[in-house]
């Protein structure tokens, strides 16, 4: 869970840093006041050295933990059990020297990052074809997933969230409130193992796996429809942990809203609850959600890998998947360091974003 | 309790109401769920790594569930799974949190140095995307069931430190803190006077949520095809029934895919109520905002 904000009704701690998560040091509570506008450039410059420090890190993760680990990629292509279990002696030690793993830590690390400075990914084992190919192949489909996820779910967790907060401790709150809080931590295979079952193989409402009809000549009309129909069970199932995310940061928001002088103000005013509502206390708890939703990334991806193997969603979570079956170690490694990269990319544009949404944590 | 309100406007009240419906009924599925584990060889009617029987045998006497693929005793590894799901609640649970103290608490109690480092860290980990990684570290590290524990540990040190991290933080800020150092009162007295009635029951709560979301991950990853392809849990048995083409076309998955399903369901459930339920009786923001 997200840092519920809780800055109005607390006056001692300093009160906007506490409420913005994922910015740094300050939204951990970084207590030295900091001087307005003064160190604005250096700032910037800060946060843009934590994000590239973030990515070397993870590019060192990415390269040492196989490493690490007991036993070599070669050794486990020998291993019995694998698919690639055929090699010999003789062909182990020449796949070594073809990986480079005979040579020192250190040029394997610069040879590594030689090849990501070229955009390199690795060589896919399985598919014999750049990692980075099969990704960018995988791509849409799976931006399609999340997206539509996303919204639905930010979406439904913000009119939920809004009516709950607005009208807390009623049955409507409480109930919605039993209800996400539970299903929050449900596994997300499951329920898709379960709505798959239900709705596409008992009811036969719905197709049961894949994105799209093959070979089928629909039309542009039909194809949207078809893409729709096989998108729709996936999507509804990974944005059920979301929506409940969305909708207790949501809630806690207006919540904190309600006492607030300047509805008070408004209802003296005449002004009508409706309007006081979303006009003026939804808009001002609509902030954290922003950030949250970016933070949410990576819970999606969680699910998305998931998701997609169920219902055998040609994306990237499937890729991961198959990857995973096969043994197949750089296209792990590299689906790994993209989708790593990507979640830490948009949780930092998601923070800039958030600094001018809310001209307060900019100070 | 009291400490965390004196500096609030109102008197200090005792929020521990009576516990809720919600939490009763986790209560009593955990408690079941310990009870089918600690008595697991009594329970099972065979062993659940041997071959007992012909495969994909139907329900009967002898097998409660039928078999499996080889001619394992489904009902048996049933019953064993919730011993691999508790374990990995408890280890994960117990990582997490002592990772989140190790992390959050300690460096905002010594300030400075180790608390820049430490905060940069929390940020970091929490951007990291937690199944990914499991899996990078779970496809390497092969059978080895206990590494997988421990990194889904190791994955929940970082929301929850900063979650404790911040509580730190705002506590120490708090007059009476200050009070107390003021009146001599030493760091232990501190410590054990202020700082652990502070922060216990979020680390209390934090297990509680992270053993759910521990037997979660574990399934998750089990489902995928990471772990022990030897050992006995209820992910894993969801791998092979589900891996059985057309699985959901005959009667089978009724007693091999749902019994495996419900165990995760319940266990998952069993949590996360237990949690919600404490969590208003201890989370100083839920008093407000709830």
């Amino acid at each position: 869970m997200a840092e519920a904000p809780s800055a109005s009704t607390r006056p001692h701690t300093s009160s906007t840093t506490t409420d913005a998560p994922e910015g740094g040091a300050n939204i951990l509570g970084d207590r030295r006041p900091r001087a307005r506008g003064r160190h604005k450039g250096r700032r910037w410059l800060v946060q843009l050295g934590a994000y590239f420090a973030t990515i070397c890190a993870l590019i060192t993760i990415n390269f040492l933990v196989p490493r690490m680990m007991p036993g070599n990629p070669v050794q486990a292509l020998a291993a019995k059990g694998s698919t690639t279990f055929t090699f010999g002696q003789q062909g182990q030690v020449a796949l070594e020297r073809y990986y480079g793993l005979d040579r020192s830590l250190v040029s394997q690390f610069g040879h590594y990052l030689s090849q990501l400075a070229h955009g390199d990914l690795g060589w896919s084992i399985v598919t014999n074809a750049p990692v980075g190919d099969d990704l960018a192949r995988r791509m849409p489909w799976t931006l399609l997933l999340i997206g539509t996820s996303l919204l639905l779910a930010t979406a439904l967790g913000l009119v939920a969230g809004v009516h709950s907060g607005w009208r807390r401790g009623r049955a409507l709150d409480r109930g919605l409130l039993t209800v996400l809080l539970s299903v929050r931590e449900f596994p997300t295979f499951l329920l898709g193992s379960l709505l798959l079952l239900l709705f596409a193989v008992k009811l036969g409402w719905l197709p049961i796996s894949g994105a799209e009809t093959a070979f089928s000549s629909l039309g542009p009309g039909g194809s949207i429809l078809d893409i729709g129909r096989h998108l729709l069970l996936p999507a509804l199932v990974l944005s059920v942990g979301l929506t409940a995310g969305s909708f207790l940061i949501m809630r806690a928001g207006m919540v904190n809203e309600l006492g607030a002088d300047y509805l008070l103000w408004g209802r003296a005013k005449g002004l009508r609850e409706r309007r006081l509502k979303y006009n003026y206390a939804a808009r001002n708890a609509l902030l954290p959600v922003v950030s949250l939703t970016a933070l949410q990334l990576g819970f999606v991806v969680t699910g998305d890998v998931l998701i997609e193997r169920i219902f055998s969603y040609p994306g990237v979570g499937n890729l991961i998947f198959e990857s995973i079956n096969s043994r197949d170690y750089p296209a792990i490694q590299g689906a790994f360091l993209f989708v790593a990269v990507s979640v830490i990319t948009v949780n930092a544009l998601a923070d800039v974003f958030y600094r001018r949404l809310d001209p307060r944590t900019s100070s | 309790m009291s400490v965390i309100d004196v500096d609030t406007a109102a008197p200090p009240k005792r929020h521990r109401a009576r516990p809720s419906a919600l939490m009763l009924i986790g209560a009593v599925v955990l408690g079941l769920l310990v009870i089918v584990a600690v008595l697991a060889p009594v329970l099972a009617s065979n062993d659940p790594k041997a071959i007992s029987g012909p495969a994909l045998e139907q329900p009967s006497a002898r097998h409660w569930l039928g078999t499996d693929i080889p001619g394992r005793d489904i009902f048996s590894k049933l019953v064993y799974g919730a011993r691999a799901s508790l374990v990995v609640a408890l280890i994960g649970g117990s990582i997490a949190m002592t990772g989140a103290i190790v992390v959050g608490v300690a460096p905002a109690l010594l300030g400075g140095f180790a608390d820049s480092v430490s905060a940069r860290l929390v940020v970091f980990l929490l951007a990291l995307p937690g199944l990914p990684l499991l899996i990078l570290i779970g496809s390497l590290a092969g059978n080895n069931r206990l590494a997988l524990t421990l990194v889904i540990g190791f994955v929940g040190a970082a929301p929850n430190a900063r979650i404790l991290r911040s509580q730190t933080l705002s506590l120490r800020q708090r007059g009476f803190i200050t009070a107390a150092r003021g009146c001599g009162g030493g760091p232990l007295y501190v410590l054990r006077r202020h700082l652990v009635p502070g922060l216990g029951p979020l680390i209390v709560v934090g297990f509680v949520n992270w053993a759910g979301v521990a037997i979660g991950l574990e399934a998750g990853l089990a489902f995928l095809g990471l772990g022990d392809p030897t050992g006995v849990s209820w992910g894993l048995m969801l791998n092979r029934a589900l891996s059985q083409p057309g699985i959901y076309y005959s009667p089978m998955w009724t007693w091999w895919v749902l019994p495996a399903g419900l165990g995760i369901a319940l266990a998952v459930l069993g949590f996360t109520f237990v949690g919600v339920g404490l969590e208003p009786n201890f989370n100083p923001r839920w008093l407000r905002a709830s």
